[in-house]
């Protein structure tokens, strides 16, 4: 890209073709205010604040729009300029109710920091006193339209970012307004996924989420910790707000990135709400039907107590969440394995990451990484769906279908036993039951040389065909059948277009920390079911509940130990003993993301009280046992999938070699 | 092909048939059949003749006598006089002047002989719906000259020279934009026919679509050659049925004969044509919005770059022309540039199609070359201000376009002209006021009309707009205040440099020249509570002059307000305080007693 020099308010800056003024301003620090525009976004330049004069020239140039010229002579303060913007302002102002005394967003709202920076004190406008619709009819967003500047950034993110298509504009003039699925109020939307995107974008006061306005505006807040989400596996970028010791509002990081800064409605909602969830702050015993309050002495010594006898008969076990840190994991994995050499050590989720797994391996052999990072979906032209759920898997994943589909144009194949979750957007629909799915991957794989293709299956056939970069999802529910998953990545390799860092494969894996999981506290079989057990250790985080195969084996084990933040039921009912640990917000460590790389959890409300960390939990624990807590031996997810080879040196294999 | 002796023309014009064309064909045909004429004599439904205040018209060939406001019962006599005894009809005839009562030819009427007909050229000459008459006019001609011995390049060099600009509005020239799509790489391009004409009043791009389809779809054929594309779009408002019709069977007739489709005329070349129904919004028929809306998006305008030469219908190259440009170009390549170029004035070549209204003798479409001025519109062509009143002002390029006045009546029609004096060329609006009429008013008008549209994208356009239509409402009900002016003022001038599309760009145009050539009127609506034109209600008064009232009470019996009293026999006297400004008791006056101020 060649370079092209240009003067900004006398100061000689460098950019490349096809950036813009605003693009270049910002990189050599020249402030220019801006409203509509949002980085990530497309530009639309329709607020007009950006406006710049290039000499030699009457007209007024958007900033955010403009590419910048060789030789260009750019001012961004002159007095004209000033006069514009402050003009647009007042006619922002006057032309809507923007009192901001009565606004929740006062303090918080970008179009009020722009009126102080320009001096705008008064209005020369009579206020139009506006008014539209208080939208109140979702339970968690309102959007009251006489605080809307237009300025599209929620209908931009919603559509680009989410995918959802919610949100347009309808009637012309004065009163243009936002409004959902074409007419509707946004709480009576079909196609809302209750995501918060166009609240954390909205400049005004807007659209806002009801829980995080009552709870205090972001000036309001005594920090700001970056951190990650923890719910599923894309392990979204988040920003916590921290207000009292309380989360009261988390953010996706920023709308530039891959992700676009979304969260899904669970990020959302969960995270804030749980700094008030019950907690559990003390170790506690049972006793009879209620529990006791216990010291930490009295509660390990009795761990240790009846861990000793079921670890002798090989009656012991441990279930650990996979929604730990890489870290926690090692410290589980070391204390479990290394220490007390239990073989009975597993995950929630065991099943389904054995399951992957297991379809993984012929690839894994051939030392290429068997996936991609999930928002490599963005570059594909061709999406195939296996038996996936993404926006109950992991809503994000959903969202990057969506959006390239309706705006990337990626084709769409759906291949399901139950109903399409992209109903409306697919290209290709294929309803088949588990039985015949393995025949049709074969023949989509083969193109047809294998013999006739059913007529439904040609669309999908020339689909995959057609693409340069076609990428197969894999439901959660695939990994039930291990080949259907080998033959899926089969499938993956003959379309013969996998991304830098592995084979065209996006994994529903479901617990967040799935391949920090593999290498530490995933079990070689399911002995959950096996039998009873005289002693299960039960670490959880409180943060999805439990699934009941796991806590019917909870009910038949003779004595179980929970570690849990949150006094979560039917958990906590299982627990002979419970032991407090941190929840979410007052860890850190990392985790291993569906996006590829690993990402940071930071602590956000350091934490308080009678809290130990579990790596000290298990440390005393293993001396009340007599044992050292050993270094782990397995790290988590450093040498899961490292890619030995390249990916597209993978070959497809024959599903015998599962086996 | 049969031959006839005689043919008649009955307009098929949105205008005729909604005063009763097709019940006269129907008659003319019934008429022929029983007097065993049907043979020799073919009665063809046509496109528009432009003069649709005198419709419906007739005229016959090969005579080219001129009937206008013909109604079912005069057919008849049509057929024995005219068309069985040679005798015409004189009492259906034109009605001219004192030196030439009866008119009774097409080209000696004063409304045509000033006009020079290109793109109207077939209009109310030939059947729309038959592709043949079309062929017999020379359609197709160019596009197979074009096809046959000319390279892309050759054809935008003809463009070019032809001095053809853009008749949507900004006058781009149409040879040289069409070389930007044409450098444009793309295995992909695209060419669109804007007929979206949202501008009030305009009717220009719906008779050409009427009266010569064909033309539009041969314009957009040779333009796709040119520039490369194999794909076109016309994107044409839902509210004209008759428009869209008239297309489809004309794309139909082409097909047939092998002009649409693959491999035209035996030559690499293929095309296909699809028409897009517009939701009628006025900001649609702007370039961005438009395709936005061809893509099923809301119709918005972006900002340019990029521009659609090089991004435009699914971000595919793109060239966007106006019908009437459309229509321009296949009598170019038949022609020739030379001929397109030698009418015309330095910069702005060819004729340009207006739609005369207002208060004007004889309204209607003209097609008139460029460099005319605006005393030959509408005094030679449109025969000067209706009932002999005084003339005041000319709005010029629709509902953004500027008011003139009297002193500009001598300037030359172009794109430059115009645009010095504060109108603009637009799409071809011509609206003539009177006395009676109201500047400020009329400004008001207008602007009313752009707010309402205003796409919502622009603070400026979306919101000064109002503000502005707010201070001009206050004016016109004597709320005014001279500080008003100045903020007007202001707010106008931003509005126009703030926003982002032509809408908002040219919104504050009537404003703007009304209050440059009509400020005088503005400051007697604040100042002196008067509207000088007595056409702003809130500020006028109706009184009775007590020597003139005979006290017949008619003014009384007819008032609404019931604020007129007095005694039979006795003067009236009109209660100013209750008095609404609805005008009865002065149409009912049989002395003209009451007067307004
Ligand atoms: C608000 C607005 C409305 C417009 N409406 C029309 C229209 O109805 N018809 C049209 O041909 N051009 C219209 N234009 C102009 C088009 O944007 C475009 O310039 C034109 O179609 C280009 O064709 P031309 O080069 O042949 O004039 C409009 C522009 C604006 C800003
Ligand atoms: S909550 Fe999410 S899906 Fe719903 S309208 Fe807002 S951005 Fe769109
Ligand atoms: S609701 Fe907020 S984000 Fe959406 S257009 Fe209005 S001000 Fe902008
Ligand atoms: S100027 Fe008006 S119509 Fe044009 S983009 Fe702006 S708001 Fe929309
Ligand atoms: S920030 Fe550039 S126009 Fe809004």
């Amino acid at each position: 890209m060649s370079e092209i020099t240009l003067v900004i308010d006398g100061v000689e800056c460098k950019g490349s073709q096809g950036d813009t003024i605003l693009q270049v301003a910002r990189a050599n620090d020249v402030y220019i205010p801006t409203l509509c525009f949002m980085d990530g976004l497309t530009p639309i330049g329709s607020c007009r604040m950006c406006v710049v004069e290039a000499e030699g020239s009457n007209k007024l140039l958007t900033a955010c729009t403009s590419p910048v010229t060789e030789g260009m002579k750019i001012l961004t303060k002159t007095d004209r300029l000033i006069q514009y913007r402050r003009q647009i302002l007042e006619l922002l102002f006057a032309g809507r109710n923007h009192f901001c005394m009565f606004c929740s967003q006062s303090g918080d709202c970008e179009l009020q920091r722009l009126a102080i920076e320009h001096g705008m004190d008064s209005v020369r406008y009579p206020f139009l006193y506006s008014d539209f619709h208080n939208d109140a009819s979702d339970p968690n967003i309102q959007v009251d339209h006489n605080r809307c500047i237009l300025c599209l950034r929620c209908i931009r993110v919603c559509s680009e970012k989410v995918g959802a298509h919610t949100l347009d504009l309808e009637k012309r003039g004065w009163g243009t307004t936002v409004t959902a699925d074409l007419g509707q109020q946004l709480g009576k939307s079909e196609t809302c996924v209750t995501c918060g995107a166009c609240a954390q974008v909205c400049p005004t006061g807007t659209i806002t989420l009801r829980d995080f306005v009552y709870r205090g505006r972001r000036t309001d807040c005594d920090s700001q910790v970056e951190t990650l989400c923890p719910l599923c596996p894309v392990g979204c970028k988040i920003k916590a707000y921290v207000r009292t010791g309380s989360v009261v509002r988390v953010e996706g990081l920023s709308t530039a990135s891959a992700d676009g800064g979304q969260l899904c409605s669970k990020g959302r909602w969960w995270l804030p709400s749980s700094t008030e969830r019950e907690r559990l702050a003390v170790p506690m015993i049972r006793e009879g039907s209620s529990f006791r309050e216990a010291s930490w002495d009295e509660a390990l010594s009795l761990v240790a107590e009846k861990m000793t006898p079921a670890l002798e008969s090989g009656k012991a076990g441990a279930l650990i969440s996979e929604i730990s840190t890489d870290e926690e994991l090692a410290v589980m994995s070391s204390f479990f394995r290394d220490t007390m050499k239990m073989d009975k050590v597993d995950g929630f989720y065991g099943n389904q990451l054995r399951g992957f797994v297991e379809g993984f391996k012929p690839f894994a052999r051939q030392g290429v990484r068997p996936f991609t990072g999930a928002h490599h979906i963005l570059e594909s032209d061709a999406i195939l769906v296996l038996d996936a759920d993404p926006q109950e898997e992991a809503p994000v994943v959903a969202s990057y279908i969506r959006v390239s589909t309706i705006i990337g144009r990626a084709k769409l194949v759906n291949v399901s036993s139950g109903k399409n979750p992209f109903e409306g957007i697919t290209d290709a629909d294929l309803r088949v039951s588990g039985k015949e799915m393995k025949a049709l991957l074969v023949a989509l794989r083969e193109g047809g040389a294998g013999g006739a293709v059913p007529e439904n299956v040609k669309g999908a056939l020339e689909i995959l065909k057609g693409a340069k970069k076609p990428i197969v999802v894999l439901g959660s529910n695939l990994a039930k059948t291990p080949e259907l998953v080998t033959e899926a990545l089969n499938l993956a390799v003959a379309c013969g277009a996998p991304f830098d860092d592995g084979l065209a494969v996006v994994p529903m894996f479901l617990a967040s920390n799935s391949l920090g999981a593999l290498n530490t506290v995933t079990g070689g079989k399911d002995w959950l079911s096996e039998g009873d057990l005289d002693f299960l250790y039960v670490h959880s985080t409180g943060m999805v509940d439990e699934d009941t195969h796991s806590l019917n084996a909870m009910t038949r084990a003779r004595f179980v130990v929970v570690q849990t933040p949150f006094m979560v039921h039917p958990l906590v009912q299982m627990a002979d003993v419970l032991l407090p640990v941190p929840a979410w917000f007052e860890r850190s460590g990392h985790y291993c993301t569906l996006e590829g790389d690993r990402r940071k959890m930071n602590v956000v409300v350091p934490p308080q009280g009678n809290l130990k960390g579990l790596g000290v939990i298990m440390k005393e624990l293993a001396a009340k046992l007599g044992r050292t807590l050993q270094e782990a031996s397995t790290a988590p997810c450093e040498n899961v999938y490292v890619a030995k080879a390249a990916p597209d040196k993978a070959q497809i294999v024959t599903t015998k070699e599962v086996r | 092909m049969q031959i006839y002796r005689s043919h008649i023309l009955v307009c098929g014009g949105t205008g005729c048939v909604s005063g009763g064309s097709k019940d006269v064909i129907d008659e003319f045909q019934k008429e022929l059949e029983r007097r065993k004429l049907d043979k020799e004599v073919l009665v063809v439904h046509t496109g528009c003749h432009g003069m649709c205040e005198l419709g419906p018209i007739v005229v016959v060939y090969p005579e080219g006598t001129f009937y206008c406001r013909v109604q079912k019962t005069d057919v008849a006599e049509l057929v024995e006089e005219h068309i069985y005894k040679g005798r015409p009809v004189s009492r259906l005839m034109y009605a001219g002047s004192e030196e030439m009562p009866v008119v009774p030819h097409y080209k000696e009427i004063p409304f045509y002989s000033k006009q020079e007909r290109i793109a109207l050229a077939n209009c109310g000459y030939i059947n729309p719906d038959n592709i043949d008459e079309y062929i017999a006019r020379r359609g197709y001609e160019g596009l197979g000259k074009v096809l046959s011995g000319m390279t892309p390049a050759q054809v935008i060099d003809e463009m070019k020279a032809s001095g053809l600009r853009g008749r949507g509005g900004a006058g781009f020239p149409t040879g040289l934009k069409w070389s930007f799509c044409a450098a444009s790489k793309g295995d992909k391009k695209y060419v669109i026919c804007n007929a979206d004409e949202g501008d009030p009043g305009a009717f220009m791009d719906r008779s050409i679509l009427e009266g010569d389809p064909h033309c539009v779809i041969e314009g957009m054929m040779i333009g796709a050659y040119a520039m490369g594309a194999d794909e076109g779009y016309i994107y044409c408002r839902a509210e004209y049925p008759l428009a869209i019709q008239r297309l489809k069977t004309a794309i139909a007739q082409a097909e047939e004969y092998g002009l649409l489709g693959q491999n035209i005329m035996g030559t690499d070349f293929s095309f296909t044509v699809h028409i897009k129904e517009g939701a009628g919004a006025f900001v649609c028929g702007e370039e961005t919005a438009l395709m936005a809306s061809i893509e099923g998006r809301r119709g918005m305008p972006r900002p340019r770059p990029p521009f659609p030469a090089n991004s435009g219908l699914w971000e595919k190259p793109s060239n966007i022309n106006n019908v009437e440009t459309w229509a321009n170009v296949p009598r170019i390549m038949v022609n020739g540039a030379e001929w397109y170029s030698s009418m015309g004035t330095d910069k702005s070549k060819g004729t340009k199609v207006f739609a005369l209204t207002g208060k004007v003798k004889h309204t209607g479409l003209v097609e008139v070359p460029m460099g005319i001025t605006l005393r030959e519109i509408i005094f030679d062509i449109g025969g000067g201000i209706l009932d002999d009143k005084k003339f005041k002002a000319v709005q010029i390029g629709g509902p953004s376009g500027g008011c003139l006045t009297e002193d500009h009546l001598d300037a030359k029609v172009s794109y430059e002209s115009l645009t010095a004096l504060g109108a603009i060329m637009g799409s071809g609006g011509l609206v003539v006021m009177d006395e009676t009429t109201c500047m400020v008013d009329v400004a008001k008008f207008f602007l009313t009309f752009v707010q309402k549209e205003s796409c919502g994208k622009c603070p400026f356009c979306r919101i000064g707009t109002k503000r502005m239509l707010e201070i001009l409402e206050r004016i016109t009900a004597g709320e005014g205040k001279m500080e008003d002016l100045d903020t007007l003022e202001q707010l106008a001038l931003m509005v126009r440099t703030g926003s982002l599309c032509g809408l908002g760009q040219t919104a504050p145009n009537p404003v703007l020249t009304t209050l440059k050539y009509f400020r005088d009127e503005y400051v007697a609506h604040i100042k002196d509570k008067k509207c000088p034109a007595g056409a702003c209600t809130a500020l006028v008064k109706y009184s009775i002059d007590p020597a003139v009232c005979i006290g017949c009470t008619k003014c009384a019996r007819n008032c609404p307000a019931s604020c007129i009293a007095g005694e039979v026999k006795k003067p009236h006297v009109i209660d100013s305080e209750k008095c609404i400004r609805c005008g009865n008791c002065k149409e009912v006056c049989p002395v003209g007693a009451v007067s307004v101020e």
